[in-house]
């Protein structure tokens, strides 16, 4: 199929737009100091901000603040280790029907990460306990690149601090890909 | 840094990270991403990868650190926008570079937006824009 033939699949996605990608997440734990730690360590990222409340704290920053990097960790989900590679790198089994596993049961399984924009509203601090909401922004007509024929898909998560207030968003987008087209010219 | 020494058009200090597998595993877990692709090189071949590759959250880390080990403890991030390229895997030096395209000033701050690159041997692996502010100096 060519990209602008009709596309019954994008079709029937067109009731996920706007939609959110699946449960909110809850953070397991307030943004906290052992985590910053690890995290500092982990890429050899000195900034004292993130661990020196003394010097922090004669900053415009006020006191210790996260690195703003960590947004998307402080609610990564927790792992199921077992069988993780078996659901393909997915931490937990997926619950709900969303855009992905619509594309993944219509073969389009590849996915490539394209786009991430970060925005932070304001830093966070130890105590701050974030969850997320998400919507689906948008889907892509169907598009042929150098894996093959797919579909660019974007969704924004909202990061809150407490229950009103937004400290940050993410807009990500994937490629979701049919990888038996690659090279062909059907 | 202060604001006044920023000039549009000015090149941050360039950064080469030694990306190794330690290097790409301790990202993954610090940020909470257990994904095989970012701890298991035979995992990661199986799935078309050249090797483990570094997880995004750990790549806008190094972006983060990148901009602020130039711009120094009173810059904030506003923005990360990037776009992906191929993987950061072990092996291959990741090379940050950045330009500063755009500075404006905000109630009492200074607003630079730089563009910036990671780039290794096989091209580029993240480019895309920063925002960062710095607090104004007062006029008196």
């Amino acid at each position: 199929m060519a990209e602008d033939e009709k596309d019954p699949v994008r079709d029937s996605l067109e009731g996920f737009i706007g939609k959110p990608m699946g449960e909110g997440a809850l953070a397991p734990e307030e943004v906290n100091l052992p985590m910053i730690r690890h995290w500092v360590d982990a890429l050899d990222d000195r900034n004292p901000v993130y661990l020196d409340e003394a010097f922090a704290a004669e900053t415009r920053m006020g006191g210790v603040v996260a690195p703003p990097a960590m947004l998307q960790t402080w609610t990564m989900p927790s792992p199921v280790i077992a069988g993780i590679a078996e659901r393909g790198g997915a931490p937990t089994a997926m619950k709900s029907e969303n855009v992905v596993t619509a594309l993944d049961a219509a073969g389009y399984v590849g996915t490539l990460a394209t786009n991430s924009e970060l925005e932070f509203v304001r830093y966070l601090r130890p105590g701050d306990r974030l969850k997320t909401t998400s919507a689906l922004e948008s889907i892509s007509p169907r598009k042929r690149t150098s894996l093959g024929l797919g579909y660019f898909v974007t969704w924004i998560t909202t990061y809150w601090a407490g229950d009103d207030e937004v400290v940050g968003t993410q807009l990500f987008r994937i490629f979701k890909f049919d990888p038996s087209t690659l090279g062909g010219t059907a | 840094m202060i604001e006044a020494d920023i000039h549009v058009g000015d090149e941050l200090p360039g950064f080469e990270l030694t990306v190794t597998s330690t290097v790409i595993v301790a990202g993954a877990i610090a940020s909470r991403d257990f994904m095989p692709a970012h701890h298991d090189s035979a995992y990661a071949r199986g799935q078309g990868a050249p090797d483990m590759f570094m997880n995004i959250l750990t790549t806008n880390g190094y972006v983060s650190k990148f901009i602020t080990d130039w711009a120094g403890p009173e810059a904030i991030l506003k923005k990360i926008a990037v776009r992906l390229g191929g993987p950061a895997i072990p092996g291959q030096p990741l090379r940050f570079s950045g330009q500063v395209i755009g500075a404006e000033d905000r109630g009492d701050e200074r607003v630079f937006e730089v563009t910036i690159r990671a780039a290794n041997d096989l091209g580029d692996h993240a480019t895309g824009t920063v925002v960062v502010s710095l607090p104004r100096k007062s006029d008196s």
